[in-house]
């Protein structure tokens, strides 16, 4: 897969980030080569496999419904959150 | 002419204690984000764990759509970035959901009936609340995690009628098996709606729009009804292939127009691929032995009130469109000697009409055993119609007085014993000879005036048949 700049953009676009124009190369070059070595998967010749096939043949565990919350837990999340107020996460205005 | 195609997509809530894929309390109404932990803030390291009781209640919804259920489901990840969702992605079943090909069989008034075919049900995760407030938005988590089954209809409906019926069905429907509380202003019950429009016989599906997020019946309904005619305005106009696109919209309840959510956009891309964090969903033949025998579904239940009750459908089919009622009436027929034609009335007519503000049949102070003593009272001619509205608001207003007391303290109790009766009537008789006269010579009129003095003397204790045939026979 070809990663340039129209891609870039697009990615750009996907995950709310802003590369600044000095770095473009660098990441195109950086994504590119995890791209490729991504691809090394291909030589697997995968036919014939259904694409559901997972390394267990487990089913998923199951949780029994029974609530159990530690409010210490969500406290001190919010506390290294970069911004909370209130007991709430604090994000830029989102435009509806 | 032009044939309108819709199909629903809903969301609902499943009323599971925890949340799909860890302990944390589902919640409606409590402080914010206190029921988050690491999973559903999605920080590192932290896994999802399937909660049972979800694939539970999938399987009791398939059984009531008469739908396949998947023994092997699979999740997938929709990636999409928004703040209400800290993981980045939703978990969902893109591929093989739980529950498949249901159908659900919609009536019209006028006895006839439609079966709409369900697509699809499947499990995923609700995302959490923005609250927008200035130049910020606060992110409240608690719902972020909350287990949804989405109901996908195919574009079976053809009218915004059909869309209705089908929702009220479905709603009852989920209220009945008790999956979900289904309220529509909390959000448990989410409607988006495809409408669109083609030329009458066509085969083809043109252009469809989504209007997401109705909060009424009523308002769906609105909804449906200005797209479909803004759709065939655009049509007739020649400007159909400009002016309806593919998109999401809004509606607009104080302007009743639907408007476009966003500007032309590229086309979101949710890169879904299996979730690696979970292995395959299964039912074994344990879960679907004992999840697949579900409570009596509306339809069941009102042809049995028909044949059990001698109810006619209309009747029927009020008092089963909701669970609540159904069972206040069930328990009201438990009573010996109550009849489904006095019980209807005095449910559906004289308590609804007194329940108000926050009081509803569930807190009602008159129960469903109590209402059910009350019809019997004026089942067996104890009192009167019009004497048990009195008694009826005396028990509203006195939730610790029994029926009983409450007619004897409000001296109520009408008069059957016919030797008192007709001592009522001889009286009045004797001392209006000159009316009786004059009755006798033919001014039938009379009579009414004969049995309003007798009702009166008695307090409208009397029981007006009896007075009736009383006085019928003395004056000749």
């Amino acid at each position: 897969m070809q990663v340039d700049d129209a891609l870039l953009s697009r990615l750009e676009k996907l995950s709310f980030l802003k590369i600044s124009e000095d770095k473009r190369e660098e990441i195109i070059e950086q994504l590119s080569e995890i791209v490729g070595f991504v691809d090394n998967l291909s030589e697997l010749d995968t036919e014939g496999v259904d694409a559901t096939f997972a390394m267990s043949d487990a089913a998923t565990p199951l949780r029994e419904d029974t609530p159990d919350c530690n409010p210490e837990i969500h406290e001190e999340i919010l506390k290294h959150a970069p911004k909370s107020a209130d007991d709430f996460f604090i994000v830029p205005k989102i435009i509806e | 002419m032009f044939e309108v195609v819709i199909g629903l997509e809903v969301h609902v809530q499943l009323n599971t204690k925890t949340k799909l894929f860890c302990s944390c309390p589902t919640s409606f109404n409590h402080k914010q984000n206190t029921n988050t932990c690491p999973t559903c803030l999605a920080l590192p390291g932290a896994l999802p764990v399937l909660n049972k009781e979800v694939v539970h209640k999938s399987i009791m919804l398939g059984t009531a759509l008469d739908a396949t259920i998947n023994r092997v489901s699979y999740f997938d990840r929709k990636s999409y970035f928004y703040p209400d969702s800290p993981s980045a992605y939703q978990i969902t079943q893109l591929y093989t959901p739980i529950v498949e090909h249901g159908k659900l069989q919609i009536d019209f008034e006028d006895g006839s009936n439609k079966t709409i075919r369900v697509n699809r049900a499947h499990i995923e995760a609700d995302a959490g609340k923005n609250i927008h407030d200035g130049d910020i938005s606060k992110v409240d988590l608690n719902r972020a995690g909350t287990p949804l089954l989405e109901i996908v209809s195919e574009p079976d409906l053809r009218s915004a009628e059909e869309a209705i019926l089908y929702l009220k069905k479905l709603h009852s429907i989920i209220r009945y098996i008790d999956i979900g509380d289904a309220n529509m202003q909390e959000g448990s019950f989410r409607v988006d709606v495809n409408v669109s429009i083609r030329p009458k016989g066509d085969e083809k599906l043109y252009t469809r729009v989504e209007i997401k997020n109705i909060n009424s019946f009523k308002f769906i309904q609105k909804a449906i009804e200005v797209e479909v005619s803004r759709q065939v305005e655009a049509w007739e106009d020649g400007t159909y292939d400009e002016e309806i696109v593919q998109e999401t919209r809004l509606f607009d309840q104080v302007k009743q127009e639907t408007r476009s959510m966003r500007g032309k956009e590229e086309a979101a891309d949710y890169r879904y691929f299996p979730e690696p964090d979970l292995l395959k969903c299964e039912v074994t033949d344990e879960m679907m032995e004992k999840y697949t025998k579900i409570p009596e579904l509306p339809d069941a239940k009102k042809e049995r009130f028909v044949s059990e009750y001698g109810m006619n459908q209309y009747n029927a089919s009020v008092i089963t469109s909701s669970v609540e009622m159904a069972n206040f009436f069930e328990t009201m027929m438990a009573e010996d000697g109550v009849s489904a034609k006095t019980a209807t009335t005095w449910l559906t007519v004289e308590l609804q009409a007194r329940l108000k503000g926050d009081v509803n049949i569930m807190n009602s102070p008159v129960d469903a055993k109590k209402l059910g003593f009350l019809v019997k009272r004026i089942d067996d001619k104890t009192i009167s119609g019009k004497a048990a509205k009195e008694v009826l608001d005396h028990l509203m207003e006195n939730e610790a007085v029994s029926v009983d007391d409450a007619i004897d303290t409000l001296g109520l109790k009408q008069v059957t014993d016919t030797g008192a009766i007709e001592a009522m009537c001889d009286e009045i008789i004797n001392a209006n000879q000159d009316k009786v006269e004059q009755y006798k010579a033919g001014k039938e009129k009379l009579f009414g005036f004969f049995v309003g003095q007798v009702m009166k003397a008695s307090k409208g204790s009397a029981n007006p048949q009896a007075v009736n045939e009383i006085l019928k026979a003395k004056l000749g």
